[in-house]
């Protein structure tokens, strides 16, 4: 398997970006949920590392975007419809904007609430907004909403996959499944 | 109860036309000043011998008591908005120069309300039993930098360590501004209960800053 993508098909590092990402947000998801129901020390210690954690994310998707932008888009095929391309861009562009706006909204949060972030206690991220409560309130707000959004656009990315799968019956899943790949 | 009772009756006899009227501890409080009067006055001569250092006491604006904490691997900041300080200090009389804060507990600040009801409540600084920590120094000596350092004790939730505070004093316009750093592990004063004496969240090494504004008093 190449290292960087092709016309057809996905490298090895964007397909690494890719499950990385995704397995990095299910372990966020199951984090956020226990803290819910945590108290005190532990709550500190989940949250601690859900910060962290949602660090690794936007790190990782400065870079994904990047080397995105330094190679070529796997293109979809001849046949896909032109409703499909447009929902496809737009789930898409979506996701590349949620794995930004979720970290970051959750970075504000630490701020507006003055527990500052640190990546797994090695080093620790400056404050992007001053304290206040009100700025706190917001952003959890919004990091709750954007969460039920990327949700819905990830199950959308799941059906689109799906379809090209089982129903078209082409090659746009399999090319981004670890193991897979196009002749 | 009947002792209570009594009390209560002589007290208000004792305070009859009194609309102030504090109720349990008047009979022994009533006549502890008096008993206290000739106590008293070799202390204020010993004041009036000390009285050779100049007296400051705190400005009303111009303080800073702030701290500094790791938390989940991050430097955590808050202060304490009300304090007072007191200050005799004569550069030719290290020792018989002194200092004392007092700080209220319930005024800490760490920005966010969650945090600062867990600081004040019993796990931590527990602001109902213990309302204030406090620092008296009752000499001053030299470092070996050849700065200034206030020979004193710490004292927080009952529990007193020796503490040697760093300073500077610098003069202003109507007296001093003190300032300087320190560090103290927070549980040596019992300030993380339970499951906060943990460090591996919470950091033992508590970090303190100040900025105090004085101003010449005359007495």
């Amino acid at each position: 398997m190449p290292f960087r993508n092709t016309t057809r098909s996905w490298g090895s590092l964007s397909k690494a970006f890719h499950w990385l990402i995704v397995l990095l947000i299910i372990n966020q998801w199951w984090i956020a949920e226990r803290a819910d129901e945590l108290k005190g020390l532990a709550k500190l210690e989940a949250l601690g590392t859900h910060k962290s954690f949602g660090m690794t994310i936007l790190m990782l998707a400065v870079l994904r975007l990047l080397w995105r932008l330094m190679n070529p888009t796997p293109e979809l095929t001849s046949e896909t419809k032109p409703w499909e391309r447009a929902l496809a861009r737009i789930s898409h562009v979506s996701l590349y904007v949620l794995i930004f706006a979720m970290p970051l909204t959750g970075w504000m949060m630490s701020s507006a609430k003055n527990y500052p972030v640190s990546w797994f206690k090695m080093f620790q991220f400056p404050d992007l907004v001053a304290p206040a409560e009100q700025t706190f309130h917001q952003m959890l707000d919004l990091h709750h909403l954007l969460f039920k959004v990327l949700v819905g656009v990830a199950l959308l990315h799941v059906a689109g996959a799906l379809k090209h799968h089982f129903i078209d019956r082409n090659d746009v899943l399999k090319r981004m499944l670890p193991f897979g790949g196009v002749k | 109860m009947t002792n209570y009772r009594i009390a209560l009756i002589t007290s208000a006899a004792l305070f009859a036309g009194s609309c102030s009227a504090a109720e349990t501890p008047a009979p022994t409080a009533a006549p502890k000043p008096v008993a206290a009067k000739p106590a008293a006055a070799p202390a204020a001569t010993t004041t009036q011998a000390t009285s050779a250092s100049p007296h400051y006491v705190q400005a009303p604006s111009g303080n800073n008591l702030t701290f500094t904490f790791v938390q989940e691997g991050a430097a955590n900041k808050g202060s304490f908005r009300q304090f007072a300080t007191e200050l005799r200090y004569d550069e030719k009389s290290l020792p018989s120069s002194s200092l004392n804060v007092k700080v209220q507990i319930a005024s800490v600040d760490t920005q966010d309300k969650d945090r600062n009801e867990l600081i004040t409540g019993s796990d931590f600084f527990d602001v109902a039993k213990f309302p204030i920590a406090q620092y008296v120094a009752s000499s001053f000596a030299k470092r070996a930098d050849g700065g200034l350092e206030a020979v004193g004790k710490l004292t927080i939730r009952n529990v007193t360590h020796e503490l040697r505070l760093p300073l500077t004093l610098k003069p202003t316009a109507g007296g001093l501004e003190l300032s300087g750093k320190t560090a103290f592990k927070r549980l040596d004063y019992g300030v993380g209960q339970g499951e906060w004496k943990s460090t591996e969240s919470v950091s033992d090494e508590v970090k303190i800053e100040y900025t105090v504004s004085l101003v010449r008093s005359r007495t």
